[in-house]
């Protein structure tokens, strides 16, 4: 099956900086896929590209099989775009811009009406008849969701959609994010990882304008999958770290300020049965045993580099 | 051109829904409606301060006539109203780009020509619109203050302005497709217009190219003959070029 989107080579130069540089990257279809990186690695740009405002350096974009820069109007009939910072008509009401957006693909009638009321529903804007321009940052960014999604786009890409929100606000936009999987493709440019584990089934992480991993989310985690357990014991912490240490399982022990013991395991069942007879060995007392399992921010820390 | 009806409708409801309605159309109709009384009680007004019995200074003003009401309107749209069209559209298209709507209309089926020439045409009828109205005020009000108000010399007269109006929107289009800031185009504007001012000083430069319009409707007004071929023919060539130029500027644009 043709790729939702299909990026090769993909790079960017502004100047003597490379904002892309050999971007490869494959979306599926059906998918709600998280683009996910750190503020400045190049997403905003590969957006640009793949909606037609900027121009690629080099390589090549395509939605759907088709090249973004030779058969933009038909690329564009089938996306939905909601840029960082959407501008809307201020003078315009949300019922007004929708049907405006919605003529701009030749909707019209009572087709156009039908979805103007369902995304209006949708966006929780029924039946608020002030302008844009008095509109909050959360219903602009609802509006901005609901005006992507006026053509029933097969491909909806939303670029930081919640960055700018209150914990409200971001709730409110994931939902609608969520609410489309399996309708649509969703491609969603973000730097907040709780957003991307929340709504998204795959993920690529993008770092310095290359892509450093893609896959979906389960794989990736499995992929970098070194459980923790944090262990309190009674006694002499240190003896029992060192204890610890030698063993072929634990690939790592750290001492925490609060007189915890951290242990990267490879192997977690093995760990918790070898872990209290190893306690009960050293004649100490077992005060704490809590174990955690990788997450998308540890993977994120340990690809981009936690020292940023 | 995909999406030209949509875009041009929105922009006329633009035009009517918010501040354009009211600063062109404004500034015109101000001109219109002050032009004729101003015609007729300027020399009353000029008497009353400088004759004086005291110092014994006596000018004589010949009686003001409907050529005089007619010089203040085409005075008025050589210089200010040329000038309002100068600042008011060096943002024709800029200020969408700063605003950030261009990203979300031209991320749909809206072909960037479209963009462009929905906003020109848009914009155009506004100016026509205006001038036509503010022309039918100052012609009705001649008449009404002077008893005298031929329509020829008006209509030749306020049709060649438009002309060259016309082509100075397409230069401000030009000039804010091609860069984000309103005062840099206005100011490249304003260079526009000096350079055809100077180029009034040279003969053929006035027989041949938009120069001749420049001082063409005071001379209509006042009967003088006025070759209006060439200026204008070359006048609608170089607009079309302008906004042809508009459009590859702004394609090639990022946005």
């Amino acid at each position: 099956m043709t790729a939702a989107i299909e990026i090769t080579g993909l790079t960017k130069v502004y100047g003597e900086k490379r904002a892309l540089d050999g971007v490869d990257l494959e979306v599926p279809v059906g998918s709600v896929f998280g683009f996910l990186g750190p503020n400045g690695a190049g997403k905003t740009t590969t957006l640009r590209i793949l909606t037609g405002l900027a121009h690629a350096t080099d390589g090549t974009a395509r939605v759907f099989g088709r090249d973004v820069v030779t058969a933009t109007n038909d690329v564009r009939s089938d996306i939905g775009f909601l840029p960082d910072v959407p501008g809307y008509y201020e003078w315009m009401t949300a019922p007004e811009f929708l049907r405006f957006a919605g003529s701009l693909f030749g909707l019209g009638g009572s087709v156009l009406e039908e979805r103007v009321k369902a995304l209006l529903d949708l966006a929780g804007l029924a039946g608020v008849t002030t302008k844009v321009g008095g509109y909050s940052r959360g219903m602009k960014q609802r509006l901005g969701v609901a005006q992507a999604l006026v053509n029933a786009p097969k491909l909806l890409m939303l670029d930081e959609p919640t960055s700018a929100l209150d914990p409200i606000g971001r709730k409110e936009v994931l939902d609608m994010i969520a609410s489309l999987g399996g309708r649509t493709t969703v491609f969603f440019s973000t730097h907040i990882l709780s957003d991307v584990e929340r709504v998204c089934d795959q993920v690529a992480i993008l770092h310095e304008g290359r892509v450093v991993t893609q896959a979906p989310i389960a794989e990736l985690k499995a992929r970098y999958a070194t459980s923790r357990i944090v262990v309190g014991v009674t006694g002499d912490a240190d003896a029992f770290a060192e204890r610890l240490a030698g063993e072929q399982w634990a690939s790592d022990v750290a001492r925490k300020e609060n007189g915890f013991l951290e242990i990267t395991v490879a192997d977690l069942d093995l760990a918790r049965r070898a872990v209290p007879a190893l306690v009960a060995d050293a004649g100490a007392g077992l005060t704490r045993f809590e174990t955690g399992e990788v997450s998308l921010e540890d993977v994120f820390v340990e690809l981009v580099g936690g020292g940023r | 051109m995909r999406g030209f009806r949509a875009f041009l409708a929105k922009e006329l409801r633009e035009i009517l829904r918010t501040w354009r309605i009211w600063v062109l159309p404004g500034i015109v109709l101000f001109f219109a409606l002050s032009g004729p009384p101003l015609a007729k009680f300027t020399p009353e007004l000029l008497g009353t301060f400088v004759n004086s019995e005291q110092t014994g200074m006596v000018i004589q003003l010949p009686d003001p006539t409907y050529v005089d009401a007619y010089l203040q309107w085409t005075k008025n749209l050589q210089q200010l109203v040329l000038f309002a069209v100068i600042i008011m559209f060096g943002g024709i298209v800029s200020a969408e780009k700063r605003a950030g709507t261009t990203a979300l209309v031209l991320t749909k089926p809206l072909s960037r020509t479209a963009f462009v020439l929905a906003k020109y045409v848009s914009q155009a009828l506004l100016l026509i619109a205006s001038v036509v109205v503010g022309a039918l005020l100052t012609w009705g009000l001649t008449y009404a203050i002077f008893a005298e108000a031929p329509v020829a010399p008006l209509v030749q007269a306020t049709g060649s302005w438009l002309a060259l109006g016309l082509m100075f929107l397409a230069l401000m289009e030009l000039f804010s497709s091609a860069m984000d800031s309103q005062a840099g185009a206005a100011g490249l504007g304003f260079l526009g217009f000096i350079a055809i001012g100077i180029a009034t000083l040279w003969a053929p430069a006035v027989e041949y190219s938009p120069a001749g319009l420049l001082g063409a409707p005071t001379a209509l007004v006042i009967g003088e003959s006025v070759a209006l071929g060439w200026p204008v023919g070359s006048t609608l060539a170089l607009t079309t070029l302008l906004v042809a130029t508009a459009v590859l500027v702004f394609r090639r644009r990022e946005l």
